[in-house]
């Protein structure tokens, strides 16, 4: 009994949703990423093993630890990034609701997803290297831009399930899909604040190469560099799902394989809208990121609650 | 011939798929350095081989130079040299990298070209060098590493 309870639970975390799938799964959407932009670009873009041959080359690179380095740190920054990526996608729902769903775990998910910026900043700071210091400076200030914006968007489907529980609150979509279009104020607000997160253009100012060499990854090499990437792959899976199960009503109460391929159908949507983002827009300074979030995306969250609000008494 | 295992194949596999090249110039009169960056454009598209460009030493594979090497330049080439991370390759791109061209023997030029200073995988002459020599160099020094 103890046994097969331990097997299922390292299924759970190494395969399916956890490290195997994310990794596969991240690979394929950076590729669909790269593609896209490339065709967007009216360029071939790369064949479809290009996340792989990356990945593979880089862990089979001489890893080089600078002497200045807090080498504890900078040796096991990459591995805890993954780690709270695939804790994270532990709470939320792919098919048939999530693997550990209880009330609150919205604010897990958010917290955990904190996790990954909070071991860039401190990638960043560890290397000692001026560039690496002051992206990791951007990667805070902009961790305090886009948080709350996110925070706030993630809230109004929250109030108006009457749940802090992710599967709920896609069960909620699910039962009611017309709230679903008064939502689009809240999901336009957390996808720009997702590429954010995953500093896309046009915020990607903490490793603006034409600025600040490669940010708070410029001393990274080899293997480290490697996770780190797939680090933030892995969190597009997890934002691009969370978007999917907190706006979208998850499997919109299909089952088995049709839930699975609704949730591919929307995460690559989601990554879709992404993309487009990346390719038209340029980088903005880091006080015009700022200003963009506090001034206009935080507001229009707001608004977006005071709204569910009103929808929730008036509905009931 | 030695035969490769599984794991050194697919490492060599990556290794081709997958050049990330980290752009120098060493003194050059910035002809090269364009004719690199229009390598790096739409029309010519390098990411369809997998090729990016990395703004820092520690992500790059490969150390694109352009421009006769000068006096200046010399202990800061090699000290980006040894910032990349094995395994890595030098490619001299145009006349000046390959030999010094109309450089060779001025005052403030490291006398006979980029060679004389780090070993160099891969020479593309041309002055300046056309996009389609740049990506044709690289692809030979690619196809050198499976034999």
């Amino acid at each position: 009994m103890a046994i097969e309870n331990v097997l299922l639970a390292l299924f759970y975390v190494l395969i399916f949703p956890g490290i195997w799938f994310l990794a596969t799964y991240g690979m394929t959407l950076e590729w669909v990423d790269r593609k896209l932009g490339a065709v967007l670009q009216n360029r071939v873009g790369p064949p479809w093993f290009q996340p792989m041959a990356d990945f593979v080359k880089l862990v089979s690179k001489e890893v080089i630890i600078p002497k200045a380095c807090d080498t504890l740190m900078f040796r096991n920054l990459p591995y805890f990034a993954v780690a709270g990526v695939t804790a994270a996608m532990m709470m939320i729902p792919v098919w048939n609701g999530a693997l550990f769903s209880f009330e609150g775990d919205l604010i897990a998910v958010i917290y955990l997803l904190t996790i990954p910026t909070a071991t860039f900043f401190l990638a960043g700071w560890s290397s000692t290297s001026p560039y690496a210091a002051i992206g990791s400076m951007r990667v805070l200030t902009q961790l305090f831009a886009y948080e709350v914006p996110l925070m706030l968007a993630l809230i109004g489907p929250a109030i108006l399930a009457g749940s802090w529980n992710i599967t709920a609150i896609a069960e909620h979509f699910a039962r009611n899909p017309a709230y679903m279009p008064a939502q689009i104020p809240g999901f336009l607000v957390a996808v720009l604040a997702l590429q954010g997160k995953l500093e896309r253009l046009p915020f990607d100012m903490p490793h603006a190469k034409t600025e600040i060499v490669g940010g708070q990854f410029t001393e990274y090499t080899g293997r480290l560099l490697a996770f780190f990437n797939m680090a933030v792959s892995m969190e597009m899976v997890v934002g691009a799902a969370l978007l999917n199960a907190v706006f979208l009503g998850g499997g919109l109460g299909l089952t088995g394989i049709g839930a699975f391929a609704l949730f591919m159908l929307k995460t690559f949507g989601v990554v879709l809208l992404l993309v487009v983002l990346r390719v038209l827009m340029a980088r903005i300074r880091i006080e015009q990121m700022v200003n963009f979030c506090w001034q206009i995306l935080a507001p229009l969250a707001m608004a977006q609650i005071v709204f569910d609000i009103f929808l929730r008494i008036k509905l009931g | 011939m030695k035969t490769k295992s599984l794991k050194e194949k697919i490492i060599t596999w990556s290794r081709v798929k997958s050049p990330w090249i980290l752009h120098f110039n060493s003194g050059g009169c910035n002809g090269c350095d364009i004719e690199v960056v229009d390598a790096l454009t739409p029309r010519y598209d390098l990411e369809r081989f997998g090729i990016q460009l990395k703004p820092t030493p520690r992500h790059a594979d490969v150390m694109v130079v352009s421009g006769p090497v000068t006096r200046q330049q010399i202990k800061r080439i090699k000290r980006i040299y040894d910032q990349m991370a094995e395994p890595k390759f030098v490619v001299a791109v145009g006349a000046c990298a390959c030999s010094g061209g109309v450089f060779d023997g001025c005052y403030c030029v490291a006398p006979g070209g980029l060679d004389k200073v780090v070993p160099v995988s891969a020479y593309i002459p041309g002055c300046p060098v056309r996009p389609e020599a740049v990506i044709d160099g690289v692809v030979k020094l690619l196809g050198s590493l499976q034999k």
